[in-house]
């Protein structure tokens, strides 16, 4: 195996064992549906008017994970980075032959996809939970929910960018988790800008091609500024 | 035939020079220790040669290969083991060294095979279920160790590896340092406990200034620094005078019963301090003293180091 999947294993090992990444995958969709199921219809999105039956156990577990998913994923990975790097763990890995900058990309795949798999699990828990109020997802459904994951996927990657920009740039855990919230958080929407401004049309597919670039973007300087540090 | 070679190496830290054009070779199968007063740079060299430190002038070689341009093999035929060790915190001791032999390229046979034997061999094959976090710093030295020990490395860099260890664990890493000399394995280590240094090292290097200025075995220093042999003076029974034990050299330590007397320069062992010895038991017998114990002591690698620390400015002699 090459070290690079060697990396990506151990780290989606490493997240999936991680109290963060429990919470996310069992405790919140878990908390998210007893607490739509709980909430009487009226108090459901009291000032839009919509009722609970308007507003469907999916579509408020895909807000619920858009509000969370890219905070929870940019803070997971930076506090990740700067941790290890304090605690030297790096040291080990550097001096064995791979490439240095591997260590971060695998992190930032690992983080991606045990996030997405996250909202994935969150979204289908609403499915299942409308499927038992007798509104079985049509064709339709499953449609109309594909562009608004993607989106989020789209929001997940930048958000693993941003947080390993900021964990390599950081020796804090405090300046990583303030720089997350305070810079990192107006970064995730860069790519809806060139639409917000009008210079690309309001097309899905451009404000998700400028999030995975911008994603690849951040990345690829996370991992050169790793590559190129000393330890 | 050198496996490492360090040529005017300088290495700056904001402003502050650490290494100033640092020289050495270390031989193919030699134990080299590299000691000097904290702050004089070896931690530094260390990391520099495991390829941690990037930003420096000068060549620095292991094996022939450029540490700067040929990274990836140069790791290949290293171990190292850093000052302080740290692991992922999720994962066991087993896990721990699986990945990261794994990533050195040890084949899975042999890391099924080394892995278990390493840790017995450490008193550790009991934690290998143990997570990394619930280990005592102690046991977390031993796994720094033995992950560097893993890939069976042609050249061991080891920044102070008997620092935390107990005193049977210090005997057990000695004893594997000479079993991996005698296997052709080059090793290079830092240490501030010169006893062990001296009993394991081939060669010693005195790092001081960011250079090393004195480099050899530990007879071959201790000759170069001229240091002076000691009479070591126990008695039973004090003599009714001991004017003549002031006579034989310089008292540096003197109790009633107890006399130490550094010994001229040109007093060479034996003959020199066989008629010393002679001349002082004799003197004792006559005045109607006893002698509890009397004997040479040869200065040692504790000595040698403070006698540099404490010379200034420092003369510098180059042992071949």
């Amino acid at each position: 195996m090459s070290p690079t999947r060697i990396l990506f294993r151990d780290e989606l090992i490493g997240y999936a064992r991680s109290k963060v990444i429990v919470v996310m995958w069992v405790l919140l969709p878990a908390l998210a549906i007893a607490g739509y199921l709980l909430l009487p219809d009226r108090v459901m999105m009291e000032r839009s008017g919509a009722t609970k039956d308007m507003v469907s156990a999916t579509a408020f577990m895909a807000i619920l994970m858009s509000s969370l998913a890219g905070t929870v994923t940019a803070l997971l990975v930076a506090v990740d980075i700067v941790s290890e790097r304090n605690r030297k763990v790096y040291e080990l890995f550097v001096i064995r032959p791979l490439k240095r900058d591997r260590i971060i990309w695998a992190k930032f795949f690992a983080v991606f996809t045990t996030v997405s798999l996250g909202c994935v699990v969150a979204l289908l828990a609403g499915i299942v939970v409308d499927a038992l109020r007798g509104h079985a997802p049509s064709g339709q459904a499953f449609i109309d929910l594909a562009q608004p994951l993607a989106m989020l996927l789209g929001t997940i990657a930048v958000s693993a960018g941003v947080g390993c920009v900021f964990g390599v740039l950081s020796r804090s855990i405090l300046v990583a988790v303030l720089l997350i919230l305070y810079v990192g958080q107006n970064l995730a929407i860069v790519p809806m800008l060139p639409v917000l401004f009008g210079v690309f049309p309001k097309q899905f597919w451009i404000v998700e091609l400028t999030s995975f670039v911008l994603a690849g973007l951040l990345g690829w300087g996370a991992a050169t500024m790793f590559r190129r540090s000393e330890f | 035939m050198a496996l490492v070679e360090i040529e005017n190496l300088r290495k700056v830290f904001y402003s502050q020079v650490v290494l100033a054009g640092l020289s050495f070779d270390i031989r193919e199968g030699e134990v080299f220790g590299y000691i000097g007063p904290n702050g004089a740079g070896k931690s530094t060299t260390l990391k520099i040669l495991a390829g941690l430190l990037t930003k420096f002038d000068g060549n620095v070689r292991v094996g022939g290969f450029d540490i700067v341009k040929d990274r990836q093999r140069v790791h290949s035929l290293i171990g190292f083991m850093p000052q302080s060790c740290g692991f992922q915190q999720w994962r066991t001791v087993e896990s721990a060294l699986d990945s990261l032999g794994e990533l050195s390229g040890v084949p899975d046979d042999a890391r099924k095979k080394r892995i278990p034997e390493l840790l017995e061999r450490f008193a550790l094959l009991d934690a290998r279920k143990k997570k990394v976090k619930d280990l005592s710093g102690g046991m977390t030295q031993k796994l720094g160790l033995i992950q560097a020990l893993l890939h069976e490395p042609k050249l061991l860099v080891l920044d102070e590896p008997l620092e935390g260890l107990d005193p049977p664990s210090r005997n057990l890493l000695k004893e594997i340092l000479r079993e991996r000399r005698n296997a052709g394995t080059t090793v290079l280590f830092s240490s501030h406990i010169l006893s062990d240094v001296q009993d394991v090292a081939d060669r010693v290097g005195i790092l001081h200034r960011g250079a090393i200025e004195h480099s050899g075995s530990v007879p071959e220093l201790i000759r170069a620094f001229g240091l002076p042999l000691e009479l070591d003076v126990e008695l039973a029974v004090a003599p009714a005078s001991t004017a003549f034990l002031a006579e034989l050299g310089e008292v540096t330590q003197r109790a009633p019963l107890h006399w130490r007397i550094r010994l001229a320069d040109d007093v060479k062992a034996p003959d020199g301090t066989d008629a010393l010895i002679h001349r002082a038991i004799e003197k004792t017998l006559a005045g109607e003293g006893r002698i509890r114990r009397i004997g040479v002591v040869e200065p040692n690698l504790d000595d040698l180091f403070a006698q540099y620390v404490n010379r200034a400015p420092w003369v510098a002699k180059e042992v071949a």
